[in-house]
């Protein structure tokens, strides 16, 4: 179910949603739960791109000829 | 006219060459005693290290062909020039080089070793700085009537811009700030810099810049964004930003360019068509950091309120069960006890409710019995009469009630004889009345003619 393909942007907005959604209180509780699941999935995706090292990123460029 | 020096009788009327030159100075000198503003255009300026004189061309171009139609060597000593440079860059922001359009208060001088020149005393800055600006609108309108001008600005920074093409001078020390302000940032956000070198300064300044975009225009997918640097320093030669050839480049690079190029002065066009436009590389390193805490500010906000509201709508559930649980069997009794007064209810009221349904049901029954009787009553008298009708009718119409009325009647062999057809005189008939009989015989027979 965990699609690794997002960028951030494209995760950041999913997460936006899914917050609203949850904020909008109409949610039975199995829903809730998985919705919860994606959203702690996203954060953790979002952190990682903005705190990781990119090693590929940092290789590609110091090989590149400038 | 010079005065004549006679030398030899046979040899025509002649002056030495520092002779004539002498003439032409003190004629020049004579003609030309004032100061005068001239309009021109400066070239080829120079400045002696050690004497600190500015030597130069004045030249004069035709507006139609670009062809030069005049020059003139020109010279600042270096008493005036070290007032006149720092004034004139103050006022135009615009370093005193070749290439500027002038107006100069000179002398005229002519000597006879060295020739014509003129002599700067005095300039007017704002003279160029109109100049500059009717150049630098013309290429903006140029720009925009090319519908690119707007084209860079028009392309959206990607929520993390991080892998930079910076393009500086690597000696310049606004680079090595910017490299240590953004590499080194107390958040740790990682960013990925990539130098392409190129001059920042000189007359090669715009052709290097345009070759370093172009180098980055090849591995355009690797970056997020372009950044433009130049460490600051005193006023510098910004000509080359000003140019149409590169601030078309700019504008219609397909990554967004941030310009960080250190100057005091108005934007220069390459500032103008960045995507956004900051005064110096450290600014555009802040810049950067900011909307990276700008994300990472979003990103624990938004993870603080799923939090929150999970959380939120799990206690109201839980507080909803808990609730159904304590009112439940109270609930539930409720509803029994209502459904079994319903009960009840219903019972006390079936008697009396089954009695009044027999008591209708009896009335209606009695007026049956009723209607019935009536109705039978109806159809016999009504059969009596028609008995009684019929059986007059039946002794009306028998043959002793006819009989006795006068009628007789004929028979021949018990027969009775309807028509005198089928007898012949001689038979013989009884003739019978209502009370008795007498045997006759046939005398004659008159039969008519329309029985038959």
């Amino acid at each position: 179910m965990a699609k690794k393909t997002e960028s951030y942007a494209e995760a950041v907005a999913k997460l936006r949603r899914l917050v609203a959604e949850i904020e909008g209180n109409e949610l039975d509780v199995d829903l809730l739960s998985e919705k919860v699941q994606e959203a702690t999935r996203l954060i953790k995706l979002c952190k990682e791109k903005l705190y990781k090292v990119d090693e590929d990123v940092k290789k590609v460029l110091e090989e590149l000829d400038a | 006219m010079p005065q004549k020096i006679k030398e030899e009788e046979n040899v025509p009327q002649s002056y030495s060459l520092y002779e004539l030159t002498t003439q032409v100075r003190r004629t020049l000198e004579d003609s030309f005693a004032d100061a005068y503003w001239v309009r021109a255009e400066t070239s080829d300026v120079r400045v002696n290290a050690a004497s600190g004189h500015c030597y130069l061309e004045f030249v004069e171009k035709s507006p139609e062909t670009n062809q030069l139609i005049a020059k003139a060597r020109g010279s600042i000593w270096a008493r005036t020039f070290r007032l006149l440079k720092p004034y004139f860059e103050l006022e135009t922001g615009q370093a005193f080089t070749s290439g500027l359009k002038v107006l100069v208060k000179v002398t005229v001088e002519f000597h006879e070793l060295y020739g014509f020149s003129l002599n700067v005393l005095d300039i007017d800055p704002s003279y160029t700085l109109g100049d500059m600006m009717r150049r630098r609108q013309e290429i903006i309108r140029r720009l925009q009537d090319e519908g690119v001008f707007d084209l860079n600005r028009e392309l959206v920074l990607p929520e993390l811009t991080r892998r930079l093409a910076v393009i500086t001078s690597p000696t310049a020390a606004g680079y090595e700030d910017f490299t240590n302000q953004l590499l080194n940032n107390p958040q740790g956000y990682p960013f990925y810099i990539k130098l392409f070198p190129a001059l920042m300064q000189g007359e090669k300044t715009e052709e290097s810049v345009i070759a370093a975009l172009d180098r980055i225009y090849e591995h355009r997918d690797l970056f997020d964004a372009v950044i433009i640097i130049r460490g600051g320093g005193a006023t510098s030669d910004l000509n080359s930003f000003d140019s149409y050839l590169l601030a078309a480049n700019c504008a219609q690079f397909p990554l967004p360019i941030l310009t960080g190029i250190g100057h005091e002065r108005d934007d220069t066009i390459v500032d103008l068509v960045a995507h956004t436009r900051l005064k110096t590389p450290t600014a555009v390193a802040a810049f950067l950091l900011e909307r990276m805490d700008r994300v990472a500010g979003e990103l624990s906000l938004l993870q603080q309120q799923l939090v929150q509201d999970t959380e939120r709508i799990l206690l109201a559930q839980r507080n909803f069960l808990q609730l159904l649980s304590t009112r439940f069997p109270e609930r539930v009794l409720n509803r029994i006890e209502r459904s079994r007064s319903e009960l009840h209810r219903l019972a006390a009221a079936l008697p009396s409710a089954v009695s009044t349904l027999l008591a209708r049901q009896d009335k209606g029954l009695e007026q049956m019995k009723g209607r019935i009787r009536s109705a039978v009553e109806n159809r016999c008298s009504r059969e009596r009469q028609f008995v009684l009708l019929t059986e007059q009718f039946i002794r009306m119409a028998s043959p002793d009630y006819v009989l006795k009325r006068g009628y007789s009647l004929a028979l021949k062999d018990g027969r009775i004889v309807k028509s005198p057809a089928g007898l012949t005189s001689g038979d013989s008939l009884t003739v019978r009345w209502a009370d008795g009989e007498a045997q006759t015989e046939i005398k004659k027979l008159n039969i008519s003619s329309d029985n038959g």
